[in-house]
């Protein structure tokens, strides 16, 4: 099972995968961030036809596109935006950023992991720090920070075009884009091409003189420049001709386009263009009808097919319309300026407004075909490796078993749950059709319901599925890895940890008969398949099992496919070190899970609960009760708690735990129990539960009912269960079953600090009640060594009178003075006793930050810079160090941290 | 909501089946798109096609019901 991601192929054999000698590294050209190989064409301008004009008071105008932070071309569809732009860029004789907007690019992650690439392929140096965004609905505002912050710095200004910005539905992306401008400034030179205004506060850049505008008024095209255009065309008019032509279209570059066009085909174009001057057709509309049926059958048959597709190219236009020999057209089209744009690579596209058109004459005449033309889209646009695509066109066929086909057949599935595609996915399947049927549909269904939390309809979907691929006497290997994954994932939901053994046992093999690029092009699928068998051996109580399966997730580079899963893990791994009592590294993996999901911009994905929750629990037993509760608090606002079964005893542990030291053990003792329905009771949580309920019982004075809730609990003899359950016993009044659970656990060392410093507490007790306080005295004093180490303070704290009197006088008192009991470390001189606030809080690592940077003289404003935070937040931090370290000034406060060794 | 939306120009009859839920009438220069109107979104998404057909909308108003 183990090294299950492992590129198949001879150990030793050169992995292509590997960062270095991958040719696809993020800086190469014509990479789709995405994995889509057409992409590339969204990133680079159109080509300009021979028959465009150059009009030299736009490209002046624009040319103080250079001095403004922000550009705004802003015309109406034909009016000669897109060109004038990408004219003026190829002529400025420096690398521009271009990125074309889409329709169906929901959500400001994906806009955002786009103009991250398009900054990259022209050129601009931006480091990995900047991250990436994972989640197609949002991007992290650190990540914003740390791209306006690396633009601002750069020795030249970067221009960034965005086309078609019309097509952002986005709110959000509108106010990001104003940060970095913001922030970014001077580094960044933003000019967009829309339609439709956009929501930037354009006043303020108008106020401040930082905005070049050009609108459709001066987009328009003056009689003299008319007439130019109409000689590129071939076609000379009088004078008042084209005045009038001009007053007839309003100067609409596409309607002269349209006319020149026509014109030249119908044999007097004069007196054509005095009939249509006097006609009162919309402009558009007739002319192309007009244009259109000049143009050859072959020709008018492939403009209408193509109208369904964004983009096209020979093959593509060979599988619509199901004939050779068109691959000269799109380019003749282009020569002429008619209707078609050149994307390079022999990529066109029509221009957006006569697709519409065209659209609408496809639909009039050939009214079934546009579900077919979409069927062969996806099927080409399949075969050729574009999946997001396929699916596309597949859905608006309403191919739906096509569809799901497609997405279990390339190992897509995972897709449904992690990376930058998740909420387009759940979006176009749960349209899908309930006729739909088929494994690959089944499955699709039950990942669908499965990524929603639905564990009930996700599981009927998957036994559906299940029998359909018993029933089958070949079934491919990719939809049975499919089904493993997500039965796994139930395994996990479940609590049925022998089932996700199973599954997965059946996984190992699988991976060899499906095509090893697959695996590499979706490594979300193993990473999500190791994640969920990981949680399913934590419920179990496999620990050692369970960091196998979850450090290989971990250890495995990371990217925005697979950054959900990696938090999740480094969220499971905390767990473990912090059950076997080893707080710090609890607490680095937890901070590691949270600096994934900001570094990808996750937002607060279910999975984030998790490793708050260790945070919070790792604080109760350092007794920061503030900070646990605030945690807890945050663990909850992480959205809809998922059903599963790790989280929610996580959860009910940290709560009950707080409760306890808050000193409520009724609500401690109703917070214990978690409400999941669970195949196998997992024995940490059962354990746990029974410790606090036991510590409920007897701090209300029923010390019968607190040893008699220890009774059932299942014991494997795991020293991290022992230690806990001595400490039970021990309190309850059974001494000899406590001495007996702690001659059990092995010398201290080997486990982690939470295990021996209560088994050292248990034995301290037990010599201090039976009167060797020397004894009592040398145990403790190794214990409060080792407590001192990782802060951990709750076993002490609960420890008991007898303990705490031993603790509180020499010569113990120096060892636990500073941490657990009030003043800080006595002056050597013997001068008056400080008085000093009692126990010192923490500082937290932020505000550690923090205090340093002030210890070297740093503003605020600078502290923010070097920690990629807002200065409010650097603020917050300040005041909260403020007020543990009990000062009101800064240089106060680098006083008394250095002092109490807080630095 | 009932809604009209005046645009510049006769419409061809192909055009107008780019508005398949409205109703149509030409009439000196203008082609008068009117019809039930579901909600706003659907109210911006009319005028979005008609900006993305390259029509010029002149009048657009809510009718009595």
């Amino acid at each position: 099972m183990e090294r299950l991601s492992q590129p198949a192929g001879a150990p030793g054999e050169p992995s292509t995968s590997a960062g270095a000698e991958n040719p696809r590294g993020p800086t190469s050209p014509y990479v789709d961030p995405l994995g889509e190989p057409f992409l590339h064409t969204r990133f680079v301008p159109p080509a300009r036809p021979a028959t465009f004009l150059r009009r030299p008071r736009l490209a002046a105008h624009l040319d103080q596109a250079l001095d403004t932070p922000l550009t705004m071309v802003n015309g109406s569809a034909g009016a000669g935006k897109t060109l004038l732009v990408a004219d003026w860029a190829a002529r400025l004789g420096q690398p521009v950023a271009w990125f074309t907007d889409e329709a169906g690019d929901q959500g400001a992650g994906t806009f955002w992991a786009y103009v991250l690439h398009a900054l990259r392929l022209a050129g601009v140096p931006l480091s990995a720090r900047v991250g990436c965004p994972a989640d197609a609905g949002r991007v992290d505002h650190g990540l914003l920070a740390r791209l306006a912050a690396e633009l601002s710095e750069l020795e030249r200004p970067v221009l960034l075009v965005l086309d078609e910005f019309d097509r952002q539905p986005a709110r959000q992306v509108a106010e990001d884009l104003e940060f970095v401008l913001h922030h970014a400034a001077p580094g960044l030179r933003l000019v967009l091409v829309t339609r439709t205004e956009p929501l930037l506060p354009l006043h303020r850049y108008r106020a401040a003189g930082a905005i070049t505008e050009i609108r459709d008024a001066e987009l328009a095209f003056t009689p003299g420049e008319a007439a130019a255009l109409l000689d590129r065309h071939e076609l000379r008019l009088p004078d008042d001709a084209v005045r009038a032509l001009v007053e007839r279209t309003r100067g609409w570059a596409a309607g002269l386009r349209l006319c020149a066009l026509a014109a030249r085909e119908s044999g007097d174009p004069e007196a054509y263009l005095r009939e249509f001057e006097a006609g009162r057709s919309t402009i558009a509309d007739f002319l192309l009808a007009e244009v259109l049926k000049r143009q050859p059958a072959g020709t008018q048959d492939l403009l209408l097919r193509v109208s369904v597709v964004d983009r096209f190219c020979p093959g593509l236009v060979r599988a619509l319309t199901g004939r050779d020999g068109l691959e000269p057209v799109p380019a003749g089209l282009h020569r002429q300026n008619a209707f078609v744009e050149d994307l390079g690579h022999s990529w066109y596209r029509l221009h957006p407004l006569f697709a519409e058109i065209l659209r609408a004459h496809l639909r009039e005449r050939a009214p079934h075909l546009e579900p077919e033309l979409h069927r062969r889209a996806a099927r080409w646009l399949r075969d050729s490796g574009a999946l997001p695509r396929a699916l596309a066109h597949s859905a608006a066929a309403q191919d739906w078993e096509f569809a799901a086909g497609a997405l279990v057949g390339d190992l897509a599935i995972g897709q449904l749950f992690t990376g930058l595609r998740a909420d387009d996915l759940a979006g176009l399947f749960g349209r899908m059709a309930p006729e739909a049927a088929g494994t690959a549909a089944e499955l699709v269904r039950a990942a669908h319901e499965l990524s929603r939390n639905d564990v009930e309809r996700g599981l009927s979907h998957l036994r559906r599925a299940e029998g359909r691929l018993a029933a089958q006497r070949a079934p491919g290997a990719a939809e049975r890895l499919s089904c493993v994954l997500l039965e796994t994932l139930a395994a996990r939901l479940t609590g049925s940890p022998c089932r996700a053994e199973r599954a997965v046992a059946a996984a190992s093999e699988l991976r060899h008969e499906v095509p090893a690029r697959l695996l590499e092009e979706h490594p979300e699928l193993l990473a999500l398949l190791l994640t969920h068998l990981g949680s399913a051996r934590v419920w179990a109580g496999s620990f050692d099992a369970a960091r196998a399966a979850l450090s290989e997730v971990v250890g495995h580079p990371g990217g925005p496919a697979t950054a959900l899963p990696r938090q999740d893990c480094l969220a499971h791994l905390a767990l473990i070190d912090y059950l076997e009592g080893r707080l710090e590294s609890a607490e680095r993996e937890a901070l590691a899970a949270k600096a994934e999901t900001e570094r990808f911009g996750l937002g607060r994905p279910a999975g984030a609960a998790l490793g708050r929750l260790v945070l919070a629990a790792v604080a109760v037993e350092r007794d920061e009760l503030d900070q646990a509760e605030a945690l807890l608090a945050e663990a909850a606002a992480c959205g809809p708690a998922a059903p599963d079964p790790v989280t929610a005893a996580g959860r009910s542990l940290a709560t009950a735990r707080l409760l306890l030291a808050r000193g409520d053990p009724q609500a401690a003792l109703e917070a214990a129990a978690p409400a999941v329905t669970v195949h196998v009771a997992s024995p940490w949580a059962e354990l746990g539960s029974a410790l606090v309920a036991s510590a409920a019982h007897l701090a209300e004075g029923r010390p019968d009912t607190a040893l008699k809730v220890l009774e059932h609990v299942p014991h494997g003899g795991e020293p991290e269960c022992t230690a806990g359950l001595a400490w039970a016993r021990l309190a309850a009044g059974d001494r000899d079953a406590a001495i007996g659970l702690v001659d059990r656990l092995g010398p201290p060392g080997l486990t982690g600090t939470g295990v021996s410093v209560r088994a050292a507490l248990v034995r301290a007790r037990v010599a201090e009640e039976a009167g060797d306080v020397a004894t009592a005295r040398k145990l403790l004093a190794r214990a409060l060594l080792e407590g001192r180490r990782e802060r951990l303070r709750r076993p002490f704290l609960d420890a008991g009178p007898g303990i705490r009197r031993l603790v509180d006088t020499p010569p113990l008192q120096s060892l636990a003075a500073g941490w657990l009991t009030p003043g800080g470390p006595r002056p050597r001189d013997g001068g008056a006793a400080e008085p000093g606030p009692l126990v010192v809080e923490e500082l937290s690592g932020r505000e550690r930050e923090v205090v340093r940077c002030l210890g070297q003289l740093m503003t605020t404003e600078e502290i923010a810079a070097d920690l990629y935070v807002s200065v409010n937040t650097v603020k917050t931090h300040l005041k909260s160090a403020y007020r543990k370290l009990g000062v009101s000034r800064r240089g106060e406060a680098v006083r008394q941290a250095r002092a109490r060794g807080l630095l | 909501m009932r809604y009209e939306i005046r645009v510049e120009g006769h419409m061809s009859e192909t055009l107008t089946k780019a508005f398949p839920e409205l109703d149509h009438v030409v009439m000196s220069g203008q082609t008068v798109l009117f019809g039930q109107v579901v909600d706003e979104a659907h109210l911006y998404g009319l005028l979005n096609r008609c900006q993305s057909l390259g029509l010029r909308v002149v009048e657009m108003r809510q009718l009595p019901e």
